[in-house]
Parts: C-alpha cells; structure tokens; sequence
C-alpha cells in the first residue's frame, strides 16, 4: 500500500471489529460545540530543542477527526468534542483563534514564544482545517519563534509545512505515532498507519525545515503493565533513531469519555498506568538517546488519569513536570513511596490474562 | 483431549482434581508455580513453546478484558496450536468453546470478581463451553473470603495474586473479609508470619501471612469437597461478604447448572442452619421428586406428624407413639423444615435422614412458605379418604391451614398442646377408629415402588416392580421377581435401590426412563472410564444406578459423574460397575 489513508485501511477483521464498536460506543454521546469556541486553550511551559518556552496550547475545534467518524481509536474521546454536521467554516475557525488570543493576553504578561495547535484531528488534513485558513494561522502567528501543528503522516507534506517555515517559525510537526510498533498500533490502539509511514513523513517534514514530535500513548488497552513499559521503551528508541524526530511526548493513557477504553474501564478491564511505570520508561530512555522525552500524565492521581496509591501521585507527577523541563533522571531520587513495591509486584505478576491485577 | 487433568471427586460444581504434572498437584489448589504464561499476543507474535511436563504452559494468547466489546472477541479470537505438554487456553465467557487443552484460563477474572451476577455468568458460559473434565483456572482474584465461594462456582486453579498485592497495600485478608492493617493491634491469626511483634509485623509480613491465609483455606475447601460439604460451610462462611453470598444465591438460581453436578447421594449431613439451605439442590431436587415422581399407593387415611431429630424418624421415640396408636392403619407422612414433606416409604432416602435443623419452636416466614407449597402439590397430587393432621399448633398448624386453603381437603387437627400427649394421641385413634390394618407385604412393597418412583422416575414402581416379593428385614428389603430371584435391595443408608443385573435387565426393558450408560465393544471390571463411554442418558448425576450396554457387556453400576460429563471427558471414571456380564 503506497498512500495510506484512513480509507484503505479500514480493511481487515480486526479493524472492522474496533470501527464497528467505536461507532456504536460514540453514538451514545449527542452533545455538541459552538463552532466560534475553541475546545480548549491553556498556557504552560514547555520544552524544546532550543530551551524551555512559555507555550500557548490550542485545541482547535475543527470537523474533527476523519479517522474517528469510520470508528477510530480506542482509547480518543476527543472527536466526541468536534462540532456536529462534521466541517468547521474559516471564519469559525479564525473566530476561535481570536478567543485564543484573548486567552493569551488575559493570562499571560508576554506573548508565548511557543504556540501549539492541536484539533483532535489532523491540522494538515484540508478537510479539518481548509488551506486559507492554514495560511491565515501562519500569518497570524508569524512574530512567534516556534509553532507546533498535530496531524496524522498521510497529511504531512513540504507544502502545507513550508506555508509556516515561509515565515521563519521554527515549526514542528506533531504526529501521534503512539507506539512504534505496528501491531499494537493497529490491534490495541486501531490507528491505520505504519512505523514506515511516520518515517515518511518525518523525512518530508525535514524537507521543509521542520521537525517531528512524535506522541506515544503508554498502555493502550488490552496490554499489561509490563507489557506497556517495554512497548514504551522500545517505542523511544526507535522515535529517536529516526532523524528528524528530536522530541518524544509519552503520555499514559487516560479513561476519555465514550471510548472502548471507557467500557473496559466500567466493567473492570482496565487501569491507566502507573505514574511509577512512567517513571520508568523516562529514567530508562534518558541516558543514551539523542531526544527530548517529555511526559504530561493527564489526570494523574485519578482513577481515570495515570495514578499510583493516591498518597504520592502529586509527588511523583511534580517530579515528572520536573524532568520534562531538565531531562534530568535524578529528579526521581526525591520521590518514592510504599506503593512502589505493589507496583514491582505488578510488573512481575501482571500478564495479558490477569490485568488489572490492582486498581 | 485432556491428558494432564483428572477429576477424582465432585461436590456440587467443585470438584477434587489432579494436574497430572511432572509432581502432580491436588486441585482446587494455587497455581502459582505450576502456570508459565508463553505471553500475550497483543504487543507481539509469540513462538509456541514446547513446554515440559513440569508445568502447565497458557499458550499464547490475547486476554479479552471485561467490557470488551463482543465483535473485538471475536475479531480477535485466538487459534490455540496442539501441543504435547500440559496446557491452558485463555477464553472469555463470550468466546470460550474447547481448544484441546487439559485447563482454561478465564480471561482478566479481575474483571468478574467482586460482581456476583457477572461473575457467575462467566463461570457458567466458560464450565458450559469447555470440556467437563478440564481445569478452570482464575486468575488475580483470589483471597482467603472469597476461595470457597470461587471453588464452589467451579473454579480449579487460582493464584496468590491478589492476596499478595493486598498485603502490600496493608490490607491483612482473613476468611472473614479483610483488615486494614494499621487498625489491628492484635494479629487474629498463629501462621508463622504472625509470630513476631505487632510493631515490627510489615506490609511484606502480611503478604506472606495473606498468602499463607488462603493456603490454608484452599486446604479446608478440599477437605470440605472429600466430605461432600462445601455447601454448609459456603452458607455460613460467604455470609461476610455481600458478593459472595449474592454469588451463591445465583448460582442456587441456576438450579440446572447445579442440580447437574450435585450427587444423588452423600455420606455427610445437612446442616440446615439457615433460610438458604431449602434453596440448596438437594432439598428441592427431594421436594420435586416427591411431588412429581412419588405417589402414595395406600388407600388408608393420611396422618401428617412433625419431624423429629433422630433419624429415620420411625426410630424416634415420638414417633414410636404415634406408631403405638396409629398401627399400620394410616399413611403416615412427616412434616419437616428444611426437606418438607417425607412419605413413609422415603423416610430413609436422601437427605430426609441425613439432616439437621435448628430448632427453636419458631418458623421463619421462607419455611412456612416452602413447606406449605410442598405439602399443597403433595395433598394435589395424592387423593386420601381422609387427612389428619397431628401436628403441634406453632407454625405446623399454620401450614397445613395454608397448603390446604384452596383444595377440597378438609384436614382434622387432633394436637391442642403437644402431639405425644395422651390427649392428642387418643385423639388421633379416635380419628383412625374402624380404619383396616395394610398387611406388612404391601407396605414392603409399597415402599420398594415409591423408592423407585424417586429414583428412576414418576411410575417406576409399577414399571419395573409390578409383581415382586420382598424378603428379609426394612430396612435392608431384598426384592425378588416371582420366581424368586433378586432384582434389588435397598441401601437401607441412602434409602435407594441398588438393582442386580436381572434388575437391570427388567429397568433396560422397561416403559420406565432409564439411565443408560452406553459403552465400547469391552467388558468392564470394577468401573468404566470416560474414554469407553460411547453416549450417556443426559439424565444421569454421580451416584445414579445406571445400567451400562455395550457391544460386549451388559451391567449395572453407579456413577460417578453426570451423563454429559461422561460423554465429554477423556479421563476419569464415569461409573463404577457392580454387576456385569458378557453378552
């Protein structure tokens, strides 16, 4: 298969199994979103090659994902959050960038040298985000050093990417790749692509000057714990051996809503990970690799979020805020607890058959 | 085609197992260090392993957590390769089916634990959809509470997972539920990990002290199957918590599931202690026969008297005065909680001698309710020219009064205080006065047909014991045909028949149903194993008479496991054989 896209691959019994369950799980959710609000915008700081930024982050809400309305991810309740009827008109979706930066101007003395857009979806699918408005986002955010935009590999190509290099931003393509290998990608987590076609794309991004930050999921359904450690390690390594991708995000699955993740997580089939185990893969990956790993547990300390025992949670994710910003392994000396030792019980204990062993 | 499981003994749904490994384990048992997981096909292709026979290999697989959505099972289901070692398949409840292996893994039984109705769902699905005669293994769930009650659902192998994690999460696990440990200032327990200080007794101290606690129990659950009373102890035991007794109610619920595996007979008693002993199988598997299958023969009155504690009740003192008064002149038909109502001639049958209730004078509104229920098919499907009922006023009179109500029976009460009171015994021969005496034949006889009828089904009696003649003493009746030859005796223990093979003959070619154990072209001795039984009657539970066919041999025996169970193992004996011939 030479082109990848979300159509061809819906192939196979595997995939038409999660799609099908997927589509039936989303159904059950009939909210909907203004068009003129973005779904979220945050300010925080962030780390990249070229030293720790102040970033605003912005979560487009565009027709959401192509991918998610044939089924989609597992573990993705975002799409859940894009506006219904499917597309989002340029004049909506400049409206949510100018709520954005009012966010920015409320919330913050200087204007973020980093900006970060996201859309739950591909921003470089033209379908989600139209070309005009692609182009007005760059202009408006030419003054800025870096810009990072998410998009599936299918949509990465040199001339979307070079409407912001055009404007020397520092541009950075977000790609989830969430696990370099392939068949989890494809059993546990049901995204489409292929390691090779994240490669592809990293190399046309460094075609046009930008670069790759690749976003891994640690512990998507369906895998222990230990499994989803060495996934995690294995996946960083390879993100780093692939040129162009100078930054790794690896984030613990958390329980979205309307999900298959969910449904397992109600019926006792399933825990986020361990903020222990995220810990692991950071200490593990940062001697030797010639990347940033970074990692931002998503409601950490709950149930739904990557927790431990729930007496150490802001410990140890303070600690990892501390080692995205230092890449420093030491930072995790400060921190232990009792719990770590039901953790290493886990790991040697925890199989395919037996998860969740703990809650 | 299992060649490392076999199953020595059953008690209801739990069985007495033996993983036949290098060292061979006694099941129920933890299977810690007996199970090597060849890995999840999840995160990778995995080679098959060739195993050895000094452990049970989980082949490669993919768990299906609960909550999976059914068409990921399926899209997801694993092709299990034939291998020569010891082996387990992991399935689902959605999904299980045989795949050749000697044990079954329940998939993430994390995910069942905990909630009674799903969890006995998944037991049932998954002990349905695999071969009897193969090893369910549950793993991570198991503690000192809840093993019993995992075991008595059907589970053969389980682990020290969860009682490990608990313990270095400071929880203390005893049968009666769990502890935090920080609030124990005393260790309510003499294992050797408990023999030290409070103060310097650790988390890692109460893993250990958890892991020896459910060794333990593991060990009181087998003991407890070998004497055929799991189910007394569950009754008391799973009271601690909610899930467990919820779970026993459900599978009581699932009276097929049960009634299928629960013997005919057992050598224990019945401690019937508590409301839930009248929804055990044996109990209502009695008061079913007696109202569908049993039919009173006599034409004599009906005197209804309460139960007493010795057993046969006829051998009791009260009833030794009843029997002064009443003189073989009526049909007499005991009234008790928890087996309801027990003509005369099963007196002796199980369990109706083979239990014990708490008595206190007082009635529970479920025994009122069970009893008057069974007494009322009883009056319907039994015509008397007359009822007396002498029964003490508390609670019997109540459900006589009830069973009564909508029938056209109008019984004579004759107890105003107590039934062995010369007032209330001279009331009763006022009842009986003018009644004919049955001669002692026909209540041999009579009491030969009824067992039958109990036994092998409703008109077995005449069936198969239309023209008998019985010899020597009740309760070790012999039966004879006309021309003097043994058909039968009676286990005077159990109160059942066991049949002669001219018995057998007579059931074989009988109108009566039979419970047929068909077998290969080979004449048995002492018992027939499971891989010589070509087909069984579905009707058959351990410890039926069963008549065993074949090619080359005729014969009758008892079973030992129920007929589905026969036909689907390939270990283990499926009846032992009393009489056989060559044909």
């Amino acid at each position: 298969m030479s082109k990848p896209s979300p159509d061809v691959y819906e192939q196979g019994k595997g995939m038409d199994a999660h799609n099908k369950a997927m589509r039936e799980i989303r159904s059950r959710k009939d909210e909907t979103y203004d068009p003129r609000e973005p779904t979220r915008v945050w300010i925080d700081e962030d780390n990249t090659p070229d030293g720790v930024y102040q970033s605003l982050t912005i979560i487009l809400n565009t027709g959401g994902c192509r991918w998610a309305r044939a089924g989609g991810c597992t573990m993705c309740g975002y799409v859940a959050e894009s506006v219904e009827g499917g597309s989002v008109a340029h004049e909506d979706l400049m409206a949510q960038i100018d709520v954005c930066l009012d966010h920015e101007q409320e919330n913050a003395k200087d204007p973020s040298g980093l900006i970060k857009i996201y859309t739950s979806g591909s921003f470089l699918d033209e379908r989600e985000v139209p070309a005009e408005t692609r182009r007005a986002i760059a202009e408006t955010f030419a003054d800025r050093d870096r810009i990072v935009v998410e998009s599936l590999p299918d949509f990465v190509d040199r001339e979307k990417i070079e409407d912001f290099t055009a404007h020397d931003l520092e541009t950075d393509i977000a790609v989830g790749l969430e696990t370099a290998t392939d068949r989890v990608r494809r059993d546990c987590v049901n995204k489409y692509f292929e390691f090779s076609e994240f490669e592809r794309a990293a190399a046309d991004a460094r075609d046009a000057g930008a670069g790759i930050k690749a976003y891994l999921l640690m512990k998507p359904p369906f895998l222990s714990e230990p499994d989803a450690i060495e996934d995690m390690k294995r996946s960083v390594r390879k993100c780093a051996a692939v040129e162009g991708c100078h930054t790794v995000s690896m984030n613990p699955t958390n329980v979205q809503r309307h999900t298959m993740v969910e449904d397992l997580f109600h019926d006792g089939g399933y825990r986020p990970p361990w903020l222990w185990s995220v810990v692991e893969v950071l200490k593990s990956t940062a001697d030797g690799e010639d990347v940033i790993v970074v990692s931002d547990p998503v409601g950490h300390g709950s149930d739904r979020g990557a927790h431990n025992c729930g007496e150490c949670d802001d410990r140890v994710q303070k600690a990892i805020k501390d080692f995205d910003l230092r890449q420093d392994p030491s930072v995790f000396e400060q921190v232990s607890c009792d719990c770590e030792r039901t953790w290493e019980l886990v790991l040697e204990r925890e199989t395919g058959y037996n998860q969740p062993l703990v809650r | 085609m299992t060649d490392y499981f076999e199953i020595h003994e059953r008690d209801g749904a739990a069985r007495i197992g033996e993983l036949r490994l290098a060292d061979p384990l006694t099941t129920p048992a933890l299977a810690d260090d007996v199970v090597t997981d060849a890995g999840s096909l999840w995160p990778e292709d995995r080679e098959v392993p060739d195993g050895d026979e000094s452990t049970l290999t989980v082949l490669p697989h993919r768990g299906l957590p609960a909550g999976t959505p059914d068409e990921v099972e399926d899209a997801f289901a694993v092709e299990y390769p034939d291998v020569d070692c010891p082996s387990a398949a992991v399935v689902s409840p959605e999904t299980a089916t045989g795949h050749g292996t000697d044990a079954y893994v329940l998939s993430n039984a994390t995910g069942y634990a905990g909630h009674a109705a799903a969890f006995v769902d998944a037991m049932l699905s998954v002990r349905e959809a695999t071969p009897a005669d193969t090893a369910l293994y549950l793993p991570g769930v198991a503690t000192p509470a809840n093993v019993a009650t995992l075991v008595y659902a059907g589970a053969d192998l389980v682990d020290t997972d969860r009682a490990v994690l608990r313990g270095t999460k400071g929880f203390y696990l005893a049968t009666d539920g769990e502890y935090f440990l920080e609030d124990l200032d005393e260790l309510p327990c003499a294992c050797p990990a408990c023999q030290q200080p409070r103060d310097e007794f650790d988390r890692e101290d109460c893993a250990e002290h958890n892991q020896r606690a459910l060794a333990a129990e593991l060990a009181r659950v087998r003991r407890r199957i070998r004497d055929g009373s799991l189910r007394d102890y569950i009754e008391g035991q799973a009271r601690h918590d909610q899930w467990l007794t919820a779970t026993f109610r459900r599978l009581d619920q699932q009276y097929g599931y049960l009634e299928q595996r629960t013997p005919i007979v057992r050598r224990g008693e019945i401690t019937a202690a508590t409301d839930d002993t009248i929804r055990r199988v044996e109990i209502q598997r009695f008061a079913e026969r007696v109202t569908t299958q049993y039919r009173s023969r006599f034409s004599n009155p009906l005197v209804l008297v309460p139960c007493s504690a010795k057993k046969p009740y006829s051998e009791s003192q009260s009833h030794g005065q009843y029997h002064d008064v009443i003189q073989w002149r009526a049909h007499v038909a005991s009234m008790t909680s928890p087996i309801g109502v027990v003509p005369q001639e099963l007196e002796c049958t199980y369990p109706a001698q083979h239990y014990d209730s708490v008595v206190t004078g007082e009635w529970t509104a479920t025994e009122i309710e069970f009893v008057s229920d069974v007494l009322e098919a009883y009056l319907q499907r039994n015509d008397y020219p007359k009822v007396v009922a002498h029964v003490p006023p508390e609670g019997y009179r109540e459900i006589v009064e009830r069973a009564t109500a909508d029938l056209d029976v109008d019984p004579v009460f004759t107890v105003d205080d107590h039934p062995t009171t010369s007032e209330s015994l001279s009331n009763l021969a006022a009842e009986l006065e003018g009644e004919l005496t049955y001669p002692k034949r026909e209540r041999e006889h009579n009491t030969i047909r009824a067992i039958a009828d109990y036994q092998f089904g409703e008109g077995a009696g005449d069936d198969l014991f239309d023209e008998i003649q019985t010899e020597s003493r009740y309760p070790k009746l012999r039966v004879t045909d006309a021309d003097g030859e043994q058909l039968a005796a009676m286990v005077p223990e159990y109160g059942v028949l066991s049949l002669t093979l001219a018995g057998g003959r007579r059931w074989a070619e009988s109108d009566a149903p039979v419970k047929r154990v068909e077998i290969d072209g080979f004449v048995p001795h002492g018992s027939v194993l499971a891989p010589g039984v070509v087909d069984a009657s579905d009707s058959i539970r351990p410890g039926d008479e069963v008549v065993i066919e074949g090619p080359a041999a005729f014969g009758v025996g008892r079973a030992s496991m129920n007929g589905p169970e026969m036909v689907e193992s390939t270990r283990g004996i499926a009846s032992q054989v009393r009489h056989v011939e060559e044909r």
